[in-house]
């Protein structure tokens, strides 16, 4: 216990000692000093309807980036997340279980539970917007559904899992929803090749808004609302995917250890 | 004693310091802890001080905004002004990918720890080694 206060505290006056020495020194030096071209760019473009083929007709700099600018990184991240959920699926092949007791008289107590109840709605509210104002304000879907994967947690804490697989949300159904969210961006993707094929114009994969060679574009406004074309698209979807992947992890991860490692005993094969 | 520093970059300076320092302590559990479920707190530690550190690369000095524009209709003044504050959007655009992502990693990595410790019964990376399995 003393030799970690000492380490700690070393490493606080060392630091604090450091940095009081280097501000004597050079101030902050070039850190922090302007931003680079390239981000100047992004800036300048990101809501410019005087430049029709360099901007993503989005306010919000990031979400532009994101899913226009930098999409096809996005698209390959999207696929890391996929592959993460599809090996955690993998490890957990072949266990299934039949469901023993209905949700009534398990889980915490009464005042969790009313609690609980309170907060889905106003979740799924928030959830909902950060995904659907995605283009507007800082948010999108993947934090939209980090957001609303926190429901199906603290259902399975506080209620117990077995209230999920009665209201038939059991891993396959947010396979099902998760896989519905992929073919949704990949669709988003997709659509601007196959109405430029349609209709004889020059069209790219992930395209949103046209290009100097490329006269395709999607429509920025929906009557009045500014929708900036593909980017609400994607962050539906995405929300979709996020949501029901991490739900499925969580179901997955909750199912009770007595019935896992029976099933794996039941496999015969010597560890 | 006066101290006549520019209190911004002695406040900045020490938030780099720190986070350097936290990438080593974090490397230091990686690296040197036996259990695994430590390894990957250090590693979810290590995650978001490259996360920190890669937002702090795209920060600019003061006055600063976030990089959204508050109207819809920006006429060419509003932008020439935004793109004179707004911080760098790209850091930010690659860390809101990596945190997501890193959490479903890291599940996938507690997933496979959890395997372990039902078939070997322990999460000593020393005890496993020996193990034959």
């Amino acid at each position: 216990m003393r030799k970690e206060l000492i380490v700690a505290t070393s490493l606080t006056v060392t630091i604090i000692v450091l940095a009081y020495v280097i501000t004597l020194g050079s101030g902050l030096g070039p850190l922090f000093n302007g931003i680079r071209p390239l981000a100047e760019v992004y800036l300048r473009t990101t809501l410019n309807p005087s430049q029709p083929s360099f901007t993503a007709m989005s306010p919000e700099g990031v979400t532009a980036i994101v899913w226009d600018y930098r999409g096809l990184d996005t698209l390959f991240e999207t696929a890391v997340f996929y592959l993460a959920i599809i090996g955690a699926i993998a490890i957990y092949r072949g266990v299934s279980e039949k469901v023993r007791l209905n949700g009534a008289g398990v889980g915490l107590s009464m005042i969790v539970k009313v609690v609980t109840k309170v907060l889905i709605p106003i979740n799924i509210a928030i959830a909902t917007s950060i995904a659907l104002h995605g283009h507007l304000t800082p948010g999108g879907g993947f934090q939209a559904g980090a957001a609303m994967a926190v429901i199906p947690m603290i259902l399975i804490i506080a209620f117990s899992r077995y209230l999920l697989l009665d209201l038939k949300i059991s891993k396959e159904v947010a396979l099902a929803f998760r896989s519905i969210g992929l073919a949704g961006i990949a669709l988003t993707a997709f659509v601007p090749i196959l109405i430029g094929l349609l209709s004889g114009v020059n069209a790219y994969i992930m395209q949103n808004q046209l290009k100097a060679d490329a006269s395709f574009s999607l429509p920025a406004y929906l009557g009045d609302a500014l929708v900036s074309g593909s980017l609400i698209l994607y962050n539906i979807s995405e929300y979709l995917a996020v949501t029901f992947g991490f739900s499925m992890i969580f179901l997955l991860l909750s199912i009770e250890e007595d019935i896992v490692k029976e099933q794996m005993r039941g496999d015969g094969v010597e560890h | 004693m006066e101290l006549n520093i520019d209190l911004n970059a002695f406040l900045a300076n020490i938030s780099l310091l720190s986070l350097i320092a936290i990438i080593g302590i974090s490397l230091y559990g990686i690296l040197a802890r036996p259990n695994i479920i430590k390894k990957i707190i250090a590693l979810t530690i290590f995650t978001d001080a490259a996360n920190l550190l890669a937002i702090l690369v795209g920060f600019r000095a003061p006055p600063s905004q976030p990089p959204v524009l508050l109207t819809i209709k920006p006429s060419p003044e509003e932008l020439q002004s935004f793109s004179q504050v707004a911080v760098d959007p790209l850091p930010q655009a690659l860390v809101l990918t990596a945190v997501v992502i890193g959490m479903a990693v890291n599940l996938l990595i507690i997933f496979i720890a959890l395997q372990v410790y039902r078939l070997y019964g322990t999460l000593d990376v020393r005890r496993i080694r020996r193990l034959k399995g």
